[in-house]
């Protein structure tokens, strides 16, 4: 039991992703189909929807664009500070910061994990794990975005009696680049929009908050 | 990030595993009608709403393509195929295809390009 609560937050959000994945495909396997009947083609199953590059890049222009936020949030705020952001970090503390502060090397704590001891390529790799592995799922994911775009793209160019196109000509083409901005822009905005607000808005118990009280000039202070 | 491998897996999959056999197959089969003035036999082969759009009214599908004269389409160049749909180039024409459960029919015939717009077909949807 003591093992669900500790990890209730992602718990919860596996089940609700999940459970919108499935609902996705559900909707838009229903949408596609209207799209077939419209068109003079065949309504496809639940299966062959979900192994349908309609819904692979459906999927990942989504996932790519997710990934991409973080990747960003997580690089930005090394250099970059808000004041009064709980956010950010304290002005003047912009940068790796020293290896004291981040207990690494001879500052390690018993508890520190064991790449955090070693020196080199380990301690490279693994003080920037977080950014990597983001920047790693953002360019798969982009990248499947633009190989299931291009074959959903083509079926609807066939549909359509127009010639398909290639991989290289489809990733300059409109539709990659408005699949891909439109997403973009509404993390960007949501980004934008936790920094900033956060500076003047409270959530009572939640560390994504300031502490009520906190002054709005508090920087770097997580409730 | 074995979900992300696996949705890159299968965008690979579903872009790039193509059956271009079926496809051939029913454009081999409706040229080799048009070329024998098999009309009736070339009906057979296209798509429902296409058979059904092609005559005027008081004409069958097979007299509306007799009417359209179409010539050998010859044999297959290229094909490609992107989900249910198909496109076969043949030395004398253009086909789309659209697969349904009892395999490929002919979704447009007798195609000529038209720069940055859709083919223009005698026989389309």
């Amino acid at each position: 039991m003591s093992r669900i609560r500790d990890n209730a937050l992602s718990i919860a959000f596996m089940a609700l992703f999940l459970v919108c994945l499935a609902g996705q495909a559900l909707a838009g396997m229903l949408d596609y189909n209207e799209q077939q009947l419209v068109g003079g083609g065949q309504p496809v199953g639940y299966l062959d929807y979900i192994t349908s590059s309609n819904f692979a890049v459906n999927v990942a222009e989504n996932w790519q664009s997710e990934y991409l936020q973080f990747l960003l949030f997580i690089l930005f705020t090394i250099w970059m500070v808000q004041r009064g952001s709980p956010e950010s970090k304290e002005p003047g503390e912009e940068g790796a910061e020293s290896d004291e502060k981040q207990q690494i090397g001879r500052y390690a704590e018993a508890d520190s994990p064991a790449w955090a001891r070693v020196k080199g390529l380990r301690l490279w790799l693994y003080s920037n794990s977080l950014g990597l592995t983001m920047g790693a799922i953002f360019v798969l994911s982009w990248l499947a975005q633009s190989v299931a775009g291009v074959a959903s793209y083509n079926a609807e160019r066939l549909g359509d009696l127009r010639d398909p196109v290639s991989w290289s000509s489809y990733v300059t083409s409109p539709d990659f680049w408005n699949r891909s901005l439109q997403n973009w822009q509404s993390e960007l905005l949501a980004v934008l929009s936790m920094v900033v607000l956060s500076i003047y808005l409270r959530q009572r118990g939640s560390p994504e908050s300031k502490p009520v009280g906190a002054a709005h000039t508090a920087t770097g202070v997580e409730g | 990030m074995r979900l992300i491998l696996g949705v890159l897996a299968l965008a690979l999959a579903t872009g790039c595993a193509i059956d271009t056999a079926g496809p051939a197959r029913a454009a081999e089969r409706f040229s080799a009608a048009i070329a024998a003035r098999q009309s009736e036999a070339a009906c057979a082969l296209l798509a429902r709403k296409t058979a059904e759009k092609l005559p005027d009214s008081g004409q069958t599908c097979a007299e509306a393509l007799r009417e359209l004269n179409l010539g050998d389409p010859g044999g297959i160049t290229e094909v490609n195929v992107w989900g249910d749909t198909a496109l076969v180039r043949l030395a004398g024409d253009t086909l789309f295809l659209q697969r349904y459960t009892d395999g490929w029919r002919g979704k447009a015939a007798a195609c000529e390009p038209v720069p940055d717009l859709p083919y223009d077909c005698e026989v389309e949807n």
